[in-house]
């Protein structure tokens, strides 16, 4: 081969590695989804009129980020995780760790936002007289995410909880510690 | 040996490119981003939609041939979004003599937070709500902001996602208005990257309100349509997303591949058996 001919070589590769580079289209990593959640429950199991955490673990997209719960600007839409309490099974309290404060080429000012791993702890109470069994609880995550020039539709996804409530004398092991020992819901 | 040298170079140099592409494509959330269609001829006519706008008038986009019109998708919850208003309303000061008209769609948002945007910041063209129809007549928004240029001939010449600085609008719609309607605008320049030989794709109603978005199952009966999605979902998509082809198609209706090959499954089962 040609010194002419490698150097052609050479630049129809850096040609296509240019093309490949910078032809992304700056969706299209949305095509999966930008924000996963799964759940955490506390313990494997409760007494009646006792309380257990749980939590809602958000995973999302790199290069994204969804909006504090607290949102520093009003207009933005606030990360939510609505849990509906059922007969047995009351929501005492729902904590937001603080967002990261970060500057946005769309803002003048310091946004409070989340970013990668997300976790939403909750503290529920099972009333004194539920009686043993499973108690399914509906929830809903509220998010809307951007990145750094656009943004997507605010979205509804189903986060729901499953509750064992065990008997009286029954044994109760803590689940999940890594993910609760740095939750404040005491 | 120098064509050992040479096969080595280049079989780094494939694995430099597919490793930039998936970086590119999973990774990095890239800057804005422009389509532009090559020749007049090829560039779609913007389907024509007929909304209210915030002031109860009627919104027709066929009202405006012979103007250029830039079509803002937005909201008032999406900051890109907000960055972006203040330059339309001074481009749509300066060039309303000329023949430019700005319209504004707002997408997942609520009349009364749009209304108070609207007064706040003075906007000087019509705001109308969008729904998921007029989403998909324009080929899906995935994101927002989402911004078409449409040249006097009515055809679309550059679809922007993202926020896109004041002075890219400026430029096209300069050259827009110097062109008369029938006459082929000159090339744009890129404010991004162009995906080799995409388009903006359009949909028709009978692809829009299907049970496989973005294909037209008209010709199909009740039973073929069962057999056609058993088929996309036997299929993976190869666009990345991990889905079979039905799930990709309804879960991402802008996806362009899988479009595309939910459409040649459909042409193999339209197909006349011989």
């Amino acid at each position: 081969m040609q010194k002419s001919e490698i150097r052609k070589t050479q630049q129809v590769g850096l040609a296509l590695v240019a093309v490949f580079a910078l032809g992304g289209r700056a969706l299209a990593q949305t095509t999966g989804p930008v924000v996963e959640v799964k759940t955490a429950i506390g313990a494997d199991g409760v007494r009646a009129g006792s309380n257990i955490k749980v939590a809602a673990l958000a995973n999302i997209a790199p290069g994204f980020h969804i909006n504090d719960h607290k949102p520093t600007l009003d207009y933005l839409i606030p990360t939510a995780w609505k849990i509906e309490p059922s007969g047995q099974v009351s929501v005492e309290k729902v904590v937001y760790p603080k967002g990261q404060l970060k500057k946005f080429a769309f803002s003048d000012t310091q946004l409070s936002v989340y970013e990668g791993a997300l976790t939403v702890g909750a503290l529920l109470k099972v009333d004194r007289k539920a009686r043993p069994g499973t108690y399914a609880l509906r929830g809903q995550f509220n998010y809307q995410a951007c990145n750094d020039h656009a943004c997507l539709p605010p979205k509804t996804v189903p986060v729901n909880l499953v509750v064992k409530v065990v008997g009286r004398g029954a044994a109760v092991k803590r689940t999940n510690a890594d993910v609760f020992n740095n939750l404040q819901l005491d | 040996m120098k064509q050992a040298k040479v096969l080595i170079g280049a079989v780094l140099a494939i694995a430099v490119v597919a490793g930039l592409y998936l970086v590119n494509r999973y990774w990095i959330a890239p800057a804005t981003m422009v389509q532009t269609t090559r020749a007049a001829g090829n560039r779609p006519m913007a389907p024509d939609f007929s909304l209210i706008d915030m002031n109860g008038r009627k919104l027709e986009l066929a009202d405006y041939k012979g103007k250029v019109v830039l079509l803002d998708f937005w909201a008032t919850w999406c900051g890109p979004c907000r960055i972006e208003i203040p330059g339309f309303i001074r481009l749509q000061e300066r060039y309303r003599d000329q023949g430019l008209v700005i319209l504004g769609i707002y997408i997942d948002d609520n009349a009364e937070s749009v209304r108070a945007f609207y007064n706040d910041f003075k906007m000087n063209y019509a705001v109308a709500p969008g729904d998921s129809r007029i989403v998909e007549l324009f080929g899906g928004i995935v994101g927002l902001p989402t911004t078409f240029l449409i040249g006097r001939d009515g055809r679309i010449y550059s679809k922007h996602s993202g926020a896109t600085d004041v002075s890219v609008f400026e430029e096209e719609i300069k050259e827009l208005l110097g062109a008369p309607p029938s006459a082929e605008a000159a090339e744009f320049k890129q404010a991004g990257g162009v995906q080799a030989g995409e388009q903006i794709e359009l949909g028709d109603p009978a692809e829009i309100d299907s049970e496989v978005p973005g294909v037209n199952l008209s010709k199909l009966n009740p039973a073929q349509v069962a057999q056609f999605k058993k088929v996309l979902e036997a299929q993976p998509c190869n666009c990345g997303c991990k889905l079979n082809l039905l799930k990709c198609r309804i879960n991402d209706r802008s996806c362009g591949v899988s479009r595309r090959l939910a459409r040649e499954q459909l042409g193999k089962l339209l197909k006349p058996t011989v």
